[in-house]
Protein backbone atom coordinates (compact mmCIF):
# COMPACT_ATOMS: atom_id res chain seq x y z
CA UNK A 1 0.00 0.00 0.00
CA UNK A 2 2.84 2.38 0.91
CA UNK A 3 4.38 1.67 -2.46
CA UNK A 4 1.10 2.50 -4.16
CA UNK A 5 0.86 5.83 -2.35
CA UNK A 6 4.46 6.63 -3.25
CA UNK A 7 3.83 5.72 -6.87
CA UNK A 8 0.71 7.86 -7.05
CA UNK A 9 2.55 10.78 -5.51
CA UNK A 10 5.34 10.38 -8.06
CA UNK A 11 2.87 10.28 -10.94
CA UNK A 12 1.10 13.32 -9.55
CA UNK A 13 4.32 15.31 -9.47
CA UNK A 14 5.87 14.34 -12.74
CA UNK A 15 3.32 13.07 -15.24
CA UNK A 16 2.55 16.54 -16.65
CA UNK A 17 6.15 17.67 -17.29
CA UNK A 18 6.99 14.22 -18.63
CA UNK A 19 4.03 14.37 -20.96
CA UNK A 20 5.10 17.81 -22.16
CA UNK A 21 8.55 16.49 -22.95
CA UNK A 22 7.10 13.39 -24.61
CA UNK A 23 4.75 15.52 -26.68
CA UNK A 24 7.58 17.79 -27.76
CA UNK A 25 9.40 14.71 -29.00
CA UNK A 26 6.54 12.81 -30.59
CA UNK A 27 4.10 15.60 -31.48
CA UNK A 28 1.25 13.12 -31.10
CA UNK A 29 -1.02 12.89 -28.10
CA UNK A 30 -1.36 9.10 -28.18
CA UNK A 31 2.37 8.53 -28.58
CA UNK A 32 3.18 11.03 -25.83
CA UNK A 33 0.67 9.37 -23.50
CA UNK A 34 2.14 5.94 -24.24
CA UNK A 35 5.65 7.21 -23.70
CA UNK A 36 4.71 8.80 -20.39
CA UNK A 37 2.97 5.67 -19.21
CA UNK A 38 5.87 3.50 -20.34
CA UNK A 39 8.25 5.69 -18.35
CA UNK A 40 6.28 5.04 -15.17
CA UNK A 41 6.10 1.34 -15.98
CA UNK A 42 9.88 1.26 -16.20
CA UNK A 43 10.03 3.15 -12.93
CA UNK A 44 7.76 0.57 -11.27
CA UNK A 45 10.11 -2.23 -12.23
CA UNK A 46 13.52 -0.56 -12.03
CA UNK A 47 13.03 2.58 -9.97
CA UNK A 48 14.13 0.85 -6.79
CA UNK A 49 17.64 0.67 -8.26
CA UNK A 50 17.96 4.44 -8.00
CA UNK A 51 19.81 5.20 -4.77
CA UNK A 52 19.84 9.00 -4.87
CA UNK A 53 16.25 10.15 -4.39
CA UNK A 54 17.14 13.67 -5.53
CA UNK A 55 17.74 12.23 -9.00
CA UNK A 56 14.22 10.90 -9.50
CA UNK A 57 13.16 13.62 -11.91
CA UNK A 58 16.32 13.35 -13.98
CA UNK A 59 15.96 9.56 -13.95
CA UNK A 60 12.42 9.82 -15.29
CA UNK A 61 13.34 12.23 -18.06
CA UNK A 62 16.35 10.13 -19.01
CA UNK A 63 14.17 7.04 -19.14
CA UNK A 64 11.54 8.77 -21.22
CA UNK A 65 14.14 9.95 -23.71
CA UNK A 66 15.66 6.49 -23.88
CA UNK A 67 12.25 4.93 -24.46
CA UNK A 68 11.60 7.49 -27.17
CA UNK A 69 14.82 6.55 -28.93
CA UNK A 70 13.92 2.87 -28.69
CA UNK A 71 10.47 3.45 -30.12
CA UNK A 72 11.89 5.63 -32.86
CA UNK A 73 14.38 2.92 -33.82
CA UNK A 74 11.45 0.52 -33.98
CA UNK A 75 9.57 2.95 -36.19
CA UNK A 76 12.61 3.28 -38.40
CA UNK A 77 12.50 -0.45 -38.92
CA UNK A 78 8.72 -0.42 -39.45
CA UNK A 79 8.07 3.14 -40.67
CA UNK A 80 4.68 4.81 -40.87
CA UNK A 81 4.58 6.64 -44.13
CA UNK A 82 1.31 8.49 -43.61
CA UNK A 83 2.83 11.31 -41.57
CA UNK A 84 5.84 11.69 -43.81
CA UNK A 85 3.60 11.90 -46.81
CA UNK A 86 1.48 14.58 -45.18
CA UNK A 87 4.45 16.59 -43.98
CA UNK A 88 5.01 18.26 -47.31
CA UNK A 89 1.47 19.56 -47.23
CA UNK A 90 1.73 21.15 -43.80
CA UNK A 91 1.33 24.94 -43.87
CA UNK A 92 4.33 27.14 -43.33
CA UNK A 93 4.16 29.09 -40.10
CA UNK A 94 3.86 32.76 -40.80
CA UNK A 95 6.07 35.10 -38.81
CA UNK A 96 4.35 36.36 -35.70
CA UNK A 97 5.33 38.25 -32.60
CA UNK A 98 6.19 35.95 -29.70
CA UNK A 99 3.31 37.15 -27.62
CA UNK A 100 0.89 36.26 -30.41
CA UNK A 101 2.03 32.65 -30.68
CA UNK A 102 0.07 29.76 -29.34
CA UNK A 103 1.39 26.44 -28.14
CA UNK A 104 0.50 24.68 -31.38
CA UNK A 105 2.59 27.09 -33.41
CA UNK A 106 5.53 26.77 -31.08
CA UNK A 107 5.32 23.01 -31.22
CA UNK A 108 4.97 23.10 -34.94
CA UNK A 109 8.17 25.10 -35.08
CA UNK A 110 9.81 22.58 -32.79
CA UNK A 111 8.91 19.78 -35.19
CA UNK A 112 10.75 21.64 -37.90
CA UNK A 113 13.94 21.84 -35.94
CA UNK A 114 16.71 19.49 -36.92
CA UNK A 115 16.00 16.32 -34.95
CA UNK A 116 19.21 16.55 -32.98
CA UNK A 117 18.10 19.91 -31.51
CA UNK A 118 14.57 18.94 -30.52
CA UNK A 119 15.18 17.16 -27.21
CA UNK A 120 17.66 19.69 -25.77
CA UNK A 121 15.52 22.65 -26.83
CA UNK A 122 12.41 21.05 -25.32
CA UNK A 123 14.19 20.40 -22.04
CA UNK A 124 15.60 23.92 -22.10
CA UNK A 125 12.21 25.57 -22.36
CA UNK A 126 10.05 23.10 -20.51
CA UNK A 127 11.89 22.34 -17.32
CA UNK A 128 14.54 24.97 -16.79
CA UNK A 129 17.01 22.14 -16.53
CA UNK A 130 20.62 23.19 -16.16
CA UNK A 131 22.97 22.44 -19.02
CA UNK A 132 24.57 19.72 -16.94
CA UNK A 133 21.23 18.06 -16.28
CA UNK A 134 20.30 18.19 -19.94
CA UNK A 135 23.64 16.62 -20.76
CA UNK A 136 22.94 13.87 -18.24
CA UNK A 137 19.44 13.19 -19.53
CA UNK A 138 20.52 13.06 -23.15
CA UNK A 139 23.79 11.30 -22.35
CA UNK A 140 25.90 13.75 -24.35
CA UNK A 141 28.84 15.96 -23.25
CA UNK A 142 28.14 19.40 -21.78
CA UNK A 143 29.82 21.19 -24.69
CA UNK A 144 27.64 19.33 -27.15
CA UNK A 145 24.53 20.33 -25.22
CA UNK A 146 25.49 24.00 -25.27
CA UNK A 147 26.30 23.87 -28.94
CA UNK A 148 23.04 22.12 -29.81
CA UNK A 149 21.04 24.50 -27.65
CA UNK A 150 22.56 27.57 -29.25
CA UNK A 151 21.94 26.28 -32.74
CA UNK A 152 18.53 24.92 -31.89
CA UNK A 153 17.33 28.16 -30.31
CA UNK A 154 18.58 30.15 -33.24
CA UNK A 155 16.85 27.83 -35.65
CA UNK A 156 13.64 27.99 -33.63
CA UNK A 157 13.69 31.79 -33.60
CA UNK A 158 14.25 31.82 -37.30
CA UNK A 159 11.31 29.49 -37.85
CA UNK A 160 9.10 31.67 -35.68
CA UNK A 161 10.10 34.75 -37.56
CA UNK A 162 11.79 36.66 -34.79
CA UNK A 163 15.37 36.03 -35.53
CA UNK A 164 16.77 39.00 -33.72
CA UNK A 165 19.95 37.56 -32.41
CA UNK A 166 22.15 38.24 -35.39
CA UNK A 167 20.23 40.57 -37.59
CA UNK A 168 23.26 42.54 -38.41
CA UNK A 169 26.05 39.98 -38.19
CA UNK A 170 25.25 36.29 -38.77
CA UNK A 171 26.89 33.98 -36.20
CA UNK A 172 29.88 31.85 -37.05
CA UNK A 173 28.75 28.52 -38.42
CA UNK A 174 31.12 26.34 -36.45
CA UNK A 175 28.90 26.20 -33.35
CA UNK B 1 34.50 39.23 -25.72
CA UNK B 2 32.67 41.41 -28.27
CA UNK B 3 28.97 42.09 -28.66
CA UNK B 4 28.25 39.27 -31.10
CA UNK B 5 30.07 36.75 -28.97
CA UNK B 6 28.08 37.94 -25.98
CA UNK B 7 24.83 37.53 -27.89
CA UNK B 8 25.91 34.07 -28.87
CA UNK B 9 26.48 33.15 -25.24
CA UNK B 10 23.40 34.93 -23.93
CA UNK B 11 21.17 33.00 -26.29
CA UNK B 12 21.23 30.29 -23.65
CA UNK B 13 20.65 32.62 -20.73
CA UNK B 14 17.49 32.10 -18.70
CA UNK B 15 17.07 34.74 -15.99
CA UNK B 16 16.36 33.35 -12.53
CA UNK B 17 18.01 29.99 -13.18
CA UNK B 18 21.39 28.44 -12.55
CA UNK B 19 22.50 29.78 -15.94
CA UNK B 20 23.68 32.95 -14.19
CA UNK B 21 26.40 30.87 -12.49
CA UNK B 22 27.97 29.88 -15.78
CA UNK B 23 31.35 31.70 -16.10
CA UNK B 24 30.79 32.61 -19.75
CA UNK B 25 27.37 34.02 -19.01
CA UNK B 26 28.74 35.96 -16.06
CA UNK B 27 31.27 37.51 -18.40
CA UNK B 28 28.65 38.26 -21.05
CA UNK B 29 26.30 39.80 -18.49
CA UNK B 30 29.12 42.04 -17.33
CA UNK B 31 29.41 43.33 -20.87
CA UNK B 32 25.66 43.96 -20.97
CA UNK B 33 26.08 46.46 -18.15
CA UNK B 34 28.51 48.45 -20.28
CA UNK B 35 26.71 48.17 -23.64
CA UNK B 36 23.28 49.78 -23.91
CA UNK B 37 22.52 48.21 -27.28
CA UNK B 38 23.41 44.77 -26.00
CA UNK B 39 21.22 45.41 -22.95
CA UNK B 40 18.25 46.24 -25.20
CA UNK B 41 18.88 43.13 -27.25
CA UNK B 42 19.01 40.99 -24.13
CA UNK B 43 15.82 42.50 -22.75
CA UNK B 44 13.98 41.75 -25.99
CA UNK B 45 15.52 38.30 -26.24
CA UNK B 46 14.52 37.42 -22.70
CA UNK B 47 11.01 38.69 -23.31
CA UNK B 48 10.61 36.42 -26.32
CA UNK B 49 12.22 33.52 -24.58
CA UNK B 50 9.77 33.90 -21.70
CA UNK B 51 6.89 33.95 -24.15
CA UNK B 52 8.21 30.86 -25.88
CA UNK B 53 8.69 29.08 -22.58
CA UNK B 54 5.15 29.95 -21.56
CA UNK B 55 3.82 28.52 -24.80
CA UNK B 56 5.78 25.30 -24.39
CA UNK B 57 4.36 24.90 -20.94
CA UNK B 58 0.82 25.21 -22.21
CA UNK B 59 1.06 21.67 -23.48
CA UNK B 60 -1.45 19.90 -21.27
CA UNK B 61 -1.71 16.18 -20.74
CA UNK B 62 -4.96 14.63 -21.94
CA UNK B 63 -7.66 14.27 -19.31
CA UNK B 64 -7.45 10.98 -17.47
CA UNK B 65 -3.81 10.24 -18.27
CA UNK B 66 -2.76 10.35 -14.63
CA UNK B 67 -5.63 8.08 -13.58
CA UNK B 68 -4.83 5.70 -16.43
CA UNK B 69 -1.17 5.45 -15.38
CA UNK B 70 -2.17 4.73 -11.78
CA UNK B 71 -4.85 2.26 -12.84
CA UNK B 72 -2.47 0.37 -15.14
CA UNK B 73 0.14 0.24 -12.41
CA UNK B 74 -2.38 -1.18 -9.94
CA UNK B 75 -3.50 -3.73 -12.53
CA UNK B 76 0.13 -4.72 -13.16
CA UNK B 77 0.65 -5.11 -9.43
CA UNK B 78 -2.42 -7.33 -9.15
CA UNK B 79 -1.26 -9.46 -12.07
CA UNK B 80 2.19 -9.68 -10.54
CA UNK B 81 0.76 -10.55 -7.16
CA UNK B 82 -1.46 -13.25 -8.67
CA UNK B 83 1.53 -14.64 -10.56
CA UNK B 84 3.64 -14.64 -7.41
CA UNK B 85 0.89 -16.41 -5.49
CA UNK B 86 0.60 -19.02 -8.22
CA UNK B 87 4.38 -19.47 -8.34
CA UNK B 88 4.46 -19.77 -4.55
CA UNK B 89 1.64 -22.32 -4.58
CA UNK B 90 3.36 -24.36 -7.29
CA UNK B 91 6.70 -24.18 -5.49
CA UNK B 92 5.05 -25.28 -2.24
CA UNK B 93 3.31 -28.15 -3.99
CA UNK B 94 6.57 -29.24 -5.61
CA UNK B 95 8.27 -29.08 -2.21
CA UNK B 96 5.59 -31.20 -0.57
CA UNK B 97 5.66 -33.74 -3.39
CA UNK B 98 9.44 -33.81 -3.22
CA UNK B 99 9.36 -34.38 0.52
CA UNK B 100 6.78 -37.11 0.14
CA UNK B 101 8.85 -38.74 -2.57
CA UNK B 102 11.92 -38.64 -0.34
CA UNK B 103 10.14 -40.02 2.69
CA UNK B 104 7.90 -42.54 1.07
CA UNK B 105 8.98 -43.51 -2.40
CA UNK B 106 12.55 -44.80 -1.92
CA UNK B 107 11.58 -46.81 1.14
CA UNK B 108 8.66 -48.33 -0.66
CA UNK B 109 10.75 -48.97 -3.75
CA UNK B 110 13.56 -50.70 -1.87
CA UNK B 111 11.21 -52.86 0.18
CA UNK B 112 9.29 -53.88 -2.88
CA UNK B 113 12.44 -54.48 -4.86
CA UNK B 114 13.75 -57.11 -2.46
CA UNK B 115 10.33 -58.70 -2.00
CA UNK B 116 9.71 -58.76 -5.74
CA UNK B 117 13.12 -60.28 -6.36
CA UNK B 118 12.60 -62.95 -3.70
CA UNK B 119 9.13 -63.82 -4.98
CA UNK B 120 10.20 -64.06 -8.57
CA UNK B 121 13.21 -66.23 -7.75
CA UNK B 122 11.05 -68.48 -5.58
CA UNK B 123 8.65 -68.92 -8.48
CA UNK B 124 11.57 -69.87 -10.73
CA UNK B 125 12.64 -72.53 -8.24
CA UNK B 126 9.15 -73.94 -7.87
CA UNK B 127 8.31 -73.91 -11.57
CA UNK B 128 9.34 -76.71 -13.92
CA UNK B 129 12.47 -74.89 -15.05
CA UNK B 130 15.13 -76.40 -17.22
CA UNK B 131 18.80 -76.27 -16.17
CA UNK B 132 21.18 -74.87 -18.76
CA UNK B 133 23.96 -77.13 -17.59
CA UNK B 134 23.58 -80.42 -15.75
CA UNK B 135 26.68 -81.34 -13.78
CA UNK B 136 27.75 -82.11 -10.25
CA UNK B 137 31.13 -80.43 -10.64
CA UNK B 138 31.60 -76.84 -9.51
CA UNK B 139 34.25 -75.85 -12.06
CA UNK B 140 32.10 -76.31 -15.18
CA UNK B 141 29.29 -74.45 -13.44
CA UNK B 142 31.48 -71.43 -12.71
CA UNK B 143 32.88 -71.53 -16.21
CA UNK B 144 29.44 -71.66 -17.76
CA UNK B 145 28.14 -68.82 -15.63
CA UNK B 146 31.19 -66.71 -16.39
CA UNK B 147 30.73 -67.36 -20.07
CA UNK B 148 27.14 -66.15 -19.81
CA UNK B 149 28.31 -63.05 -17.92
CA UNK B 150 26.36 -64.11 -14.86
CA UNK B 151 27.87 -63.99 -11.34
CA UNK B 152 30.43 -66.80 -11.23
CA UNK B 153 32.84 -65.79 -8.49
CA UNK B 154 30.35 -66.36 -5.70
CA UNK B 155 31.34 -67.69 -2.28
CA UNK B 156 29.44 -70.61 -0.86
CA UNK B 157 28.94 -71.20 2.86
CA UNK B 158 31.00 -74.18 4.00
CA UNK B 159 28.02 -76.57 4.44
CA UNK B 160 26.81 -75.74 0.97
CA UNK B 161 30.19 -76.51 -0.49
CA UNK B 162 29.66 -80.08 0.72
CA UNK B 163 26.21 -80.38 -0.84
CA UNK B 164 25.74 -82.19 -4.12
CA UNK B 165 25.44 -79.98 -7.15
CA UNK B 166 23.00 -80.82 -9.92
CA UNK B 167 23.57 -78.00 -12.36
CA UNK B 168 22.97 -74.35 -13.11
CA UNK B 169 20.98 -71.87 -15.14
CA UNK B 170 21.06 -68.19 -15.97
CA UNK B 171 18.00 -65.95 -15.53
CA UNK B 172 17.48 -62.25 -16.08
CA UNK B 173 15.96 -59.87 -13.59
CA UNK B 174 15.49 -56.22 -14.47
CA UNK B 175 18.30 -56.38 -16.97
CA UNK B 176 20.76 -58.11 -14.64
CA UNK B 177 22.00 -61.66 -14.98
CA UNK B 178 21.10 -63.98 -12.09
CA UNK B 179 23.02 -67.19 -11.51
CA UNK B 180 20.92 -70.14 -10.36
CA UNK B 181 22.92 -72.98 -8.80
CA UNK B 182 20.94 -76.12 -8.06
CA UNK B 183 21.64 -78.67 -5.28
CA UNK B 184 20.25 -81.92 -4.07
CA UNK B 185 20.01 -82.42 -0.29
CA UNK B 186 19.74 -86.19 -0.50
CA UNK B 187 16.18 -86.66 0.62
CA UNK B 188 13.92 -88.66 -1.69
CA UNK B 189 12.53 -86.62 -4.58
CA UNK B 190 9.55 -87.27 -6.81
CA UNK B 191 10.30 -88.67 -10.25
CA UNK B 192 11.58 -86.07 -12.70
CA UNK B 193 12.72 -83.69 -9.96
CA UNK B 194 16.48 -83.25 -9.79
CA UNK B 195 16.97 -80.51 -7.18
CA UNK B 196 15.51 -79.43 -3.86
CA UNK B 197 17.86 -76.58 -2.85
CA UNK B 198 18.42 -73.51 -4.94
CA UNK B 199 20.87 -70.65 -4.67
CA UNK B 200 20.37 -67.41 -6.60
CA UNK B 201 23.28 -64.98 -6.91
CA UNK B 202 22.95 -61.48 -8.32
CA UNK B 203 24.82 -58.18 -8.18
CA UNK B 204 23.62 -56.55 -4.95
CA UNK B 205 23.37 -53.15 -6.62
CA UNK B 206 20.37 -54.44 -8.55
CA UNK B 207 18.39 -54.76 -5.32
CA UNK B 208 18.68 -51.42 -3.49
CA UNK B 209 17.62 -52.68 -0.05
CA UNK B 210 19.42 -55.98 -0.07
CA UNK B 211 20.34 -57.17 3.43
CA UNK B 212 23.35 -55.27 4.70
CA UNK B 213 25.36 -58.08 6.18
CA UNK B 214 26.51 -61.62 5.81
CA UNK B 215 24.09 -62.84 8.50
CA UNK B 216 21.30 -64.69 6.66
CA UNK B 217 17.80 -63.34 7.06
CA UNK B 218 15.25 -66.13 7.03
CA UNK B 219 11.86 -65.62 5.47
CA UNK B 220 9.06 -67.70 4.08
CA UNK B 221 8.59 -66.80 0.43
CA UNK B 222 5.84 -68.59 -1.45
CA UNK B 223 6.23 -72.23 -0.43
CA UNK B 224 9.95 -71.93 0.18
CA UNK B 225 11.89 -71.29 3.33
CA UNK B 226 14.55 -68.82 2.24
CA UNK B 227 17.66 -67.12 3.52
CA UNK B 228 19.03 -63.87 2.12
CA UNK B 229 22.42 -62.32 2.79
CA UNK B 230 25.04 -60.22 1.10
CA UNK B 231 28.73 -60.71 0.82
CA UNK B 232 31.07 -58.57 -1.22
CA UNK B 233 29.14 -57.15 -4.11
CA UNK B 234 26.65 -59.98 -4.32
CA UNK B 235 23.24 -60.81 -2.97
CA UNK B 236 22.64 -64.46 -2.12
CA UNK B 237 19.18 -65.98 -1.94
CA UNK B 238 18.93 -69.62 -0.87
CA UNK B 239 15.64 -71.54 -0.79
CA UNK B 240 14.30 -74.99 -0.01
CA UNK B 241 10.85 -76.46 0.35
CA UNK B 242 11.87 -77.98 3.68
CA UNK B 243 11.54 -76.04 6.88
CA UNK B 244 13.84 -73.49 8.49
CA UNK B 245 15.79 -76.15 10.41
CA UNK B 246 16.65 -77.96 7.18
CA UNK B 247 17.71 -74.71 5.54
CA UNK B 248 19.98 -73.69 8.37
CA UNK B 249 22.06 -76.84 7.88
CA UNK B 250 23.40 -75.27 4.70
CA UNK B 251 24.28 -71.82 6.02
Amino acid sequence: MADDVEFESLVDRFYAPLYQFAFSLTRAEADASDLTQQTFTVWATKGHQLRDSSKVKTWLFTTLHREFLVSRRRQTRFPHFELDAAEAELPTIPPAPASGLDAAEVLEALTRLDEVFQAPVALFYLQDYSYNEIAEILAVPLGTVKSRLARGIRQLQHLLGHDLAFEENPPPSHL
Amino acid sequence: MNRDESKQILLLYRPGTADAEDPQIIEALALVKQDAELARWLEKHCERQAALRAQFRQIAPPAGLKEQIIFEHAADQRRLSARHKLQFALASLALILGALALVWHPHRTSENTLAIYQNQMARVALSPYGMDLITNRPAPIRAYLAQKQAPADFELPAPLQQTSLTGCAVREWRGARVSLICFRTGKPLPPGVASDLWLFVVDRAVVPNAPLGAAPQLAKVNRLMTASWTKGDKLYFLGTDDGAAALQQYL
